[in-house]
């Protein structure tokens, strides 16, 4: 694995065109260094995903340019991208994705064998990292059979079976209990810190910041200041304070709200004042 | 990438089963089909195949005995006799009409054959005598079981009873069966004892059939005279043309049937795996990688299919011939070669048709949850 570089500079992205023009990403620039982790948040529609796409070398910008290591991959051909998805990026996905006709070792196997293993050694370099992983005995498993905290193991061999030196993982934990969502958060921290290799995280899971390197708000398609963000405590959706819709001081405590709505049924049912670390509650 | 195509495959059964059976079924339909128009061409030459003669002889013009007439003066026997390398000759009565118990009426070739006969009489005689007689008839021993009737029963042929004599094997086909009577006998019902048919020739040992036959044609006016390999292709080449329209349509309904089986059970497959083509496009693999496993999954389809038809065909030609004495099929290596080839088509054409699909897929729908 070589220790890459990504540099996002002054990316936009834009789509359709005229009266339905969406501008899903406004003048983004970002560098990932080699064995960071990066955390980008926001609510829904904030763009995340679209970014990650053009981080990934699967969607191009319309503006701007991504850089790997100081070569332009923004520009390339879908001939050329191939390449790199294969040996330079490993993909996480929150429905795990695993192939469901395939057991764990010949998911993982497969992505190797794409990338130029002969079967055999695909196979040894799937097992050895599946062993790793604590997959000994569920080698054989096909996808269903697994649980989904295994799963998403599974996915994550199948992301470093060729040695990428950055991870992209899209809400990795959306679909997991608290418990494993926070143990393949640790293992995706203990990758890039062990093997220095670049993570780069979309989630809305506020509870997964604390393994991250760096966290980064996106709204609206910017990057915005993080402290200025409050999460309302019944929809768990992320406002920003100083434009919350609605907001309750209770115990020296002040709680924002996206509607009033939120806020008499926080009010009404009595729903818990949100505690500890990851609710941004003054 | 085969490892993946072949997991593809068998994980839906249902689905293997439809586009396996669909495969197998319009296969089969062409090789039966080929199987019968063949054992047809073999049956329909049985007789001469078996009729012991070398030469046949017809009247000028006439090349083969399905659906002909042939008239010959009873004077050319004599002058085919003198010919130079022929040892024996016979001739023979030949008339397409009915062999009729009761209401059941079975079309029939009648021969008419001289007592003593050296050629053109039954070949397989599993009951009874082969020499018809004066009022005596030899049958197909399946048209006899059909219609009730056995050694000692009287049948009627072209209008008049005759006392079955002889039952005879091989000697039926989907269309027709061989009857045998005294060549007297048939005469008087035609009512033209100064003609025959055929003459049937036997050549002297080490006489060359081809060259006898030049020398018939060349020495004795009117005749038209070929070898048995010759006759016999004619008469094949008249089953030929009278059923090529009938196979032809029936093998484009084969064809059709497996390449829209096939088609669509690889096309909907890949449709319904688009999410996974998806998200491998996304971890790096090419267009090229996707098009290899949907074209292994249409080829182990069709050899599949190709297979399970053969082996079904088969057991079809072991059945048939048991339930129908009249029907039967014959497999040959190119009729199977045939059926090959269109299943090569058929995964040809069923890989090709998702090209578009997979070529268009965005990788980046994998993140959209579409």
């Amino acid at each position: 694995m070589d220790n890459l570089t990504l540099h996002v500079s002054d990316v936009t992205k834009r789509f359709g065109s005229g009266p339905t023009e969406v501008t899903a990403v406004r003048h983004v620039s970002l560098a990932i260094e080699p064995g960071e982790v990066v955390l980008i948040m926001g609510p829904s529609g904030s763009g995340k995903t679209t970014l990650l796409l053009m981080l990934g070398a699967l969607l191009k910008p319309t503006e701007g340019t991504i850089r790997l290591n100081g070569n332009l991959i923004s520009e390339l051909g879908e001939d050329q991208l191939p390449r790199i998805r294969l040996h330079d990026f490993g993909f996480i996905f929150q429905d795990f994705n695993l192939l469901s006709a395939l057991t764990a070792v010949e998911n993982v196997a497969l992505v190797a064998a794409l990338a130029g293993q002969k079967n055999g050694t695909a196979r040894r370099m799937a097992e050895d990292l599946l062993t790793q992983l604590g997959l000994k005995d569920r080698l054989d498993f096909l996808p269903e059979n697994l649980s989904g905290g295994e799963k998403q193991r599974v996915a994550i061999a199948r992301a470093l079976v060729n040695d990428p030196a950055i991870l992209f993982a899209d809400e990795p934990t959306a679909n997991l209990d608290s418990k494993i969502g926070h143990e393949i958060m640790r293992l995706l921290r203990a990758i890039a810190k062990g093997q220095g290799r670049s993570v780069v995280i979309v989630s809305h899971d506020q509870r997964i910041k604390d393994i991250a390197d760096r966290v980064l708000w996106l709204e609206d398609g910017e990057f915005k200041e993080m402290t200025s963000m409050a999460i309302d405590p019944v929809c768990g959706m992320a406002i920003e304070r100083e434009r919350a819709a609605a907001r309750l001081e209770r115990d020296g405590q002040t709680t924002y709200f996206c509607s009033r709505g939120c806020r008499r049924e926080f009010e009404e049912e009595g729903v818990a004042a949100p505690q500890g670390e990851g609710w941004y509650a003054d | 990438m085969t490892r993946l195509a072949i997991r593809n495959l068998f994980q839906n059964r249902t689905r293997l089963i439809i586009s396996v059976g669909g495969v197998a079924l319009a296969l089969m339909l062409i090789l039966s089909l080929d199987g019968i128009v063949l054992w047809i061409q073999q049956r329909v030459t049985a007789y001469i195949d078996a009729s012991g003669a070398d030469v046949f002889v017809a009247q000028a013009g006439v090349r083969n005995m399905h659906m002909a007439s042939s008239s010959l003066p009873a004077d050319r026997e004599a002058l085919v006799a003198g010919v130079d390398g022929v040892e024996s000759v016979t001739p023979i009565l030949y008339a397409t009409n009915v062999v009729a118990v009761g209401e059941e009426r079975t079309i029939a070739y009648i021969i008419g054959l001289p007592s003593q006969t050296l050629a053109g009489g039954p070949w397989i005689v599993s009951a009874g005598r082969a020499d018809p007689g004066p009022g005596g008839a030899v049958i197909d021993r399946g048209i006899a079981e059909k219609s009730g009737v056995g050694l000692g029963d009287h049948v009627e042929i072209m209008g008049r009873p005759f006392e079955i004599v002889g039952l005879s094997g091989g000697t039926t086909s989907l269309t027709n069966s061989i009857a045998f009577i005294g060549s007297e006998d048939f005469s008087k019902l035609r009512g033209d004892p100064d003609t025959v048919s055929f003459l049937f020739v036997r050549v002297e040992p080490g006489a060359s059939p081809p060259d006898v036959a030049g020398r018939i044609e060349s020495e004795v006016d009117g005749v038209t005279a070929q070898t048995r390999q010759e006759f016999a292709a004619q008469e094949r080449q008249v089953v030929r043309d009278m059923s090529t329209d009938l196979v032809r349509i029936m093998n484009a309904v084969g064809f059709l049937i497996g390449l829209a089986v096939m088609g669509l059970t690889v096309y909907t497959a890949t449709l319904l795996r688009r999410g996974e083509h998806g998200v491998m496009k996304a971890l790096g693999a090419r267009n090229r990688d996707l098009y290899a496993s949907v074209s292994i999954q249409a080829l182990v389809s069709v050899g599949l299919g190709l297979g399970v038809g053969l082996v079904f065909t088969l057991l079809l030609s072991a059945v048939v011939p048991r339930l129908a004495s009249n029907l039967g099929l014959a497999i040959s290596l190119a009729s199977v070669g045939k059926a090959a080839l269109a299943s090569l088509v058929f995964a040809g054409a069923a890989a090709f048709l998702p090209i578009r699909q997979i070529r268009d897929l965005d990788p980046a729908m994998v993140f959209r949850g579409k």
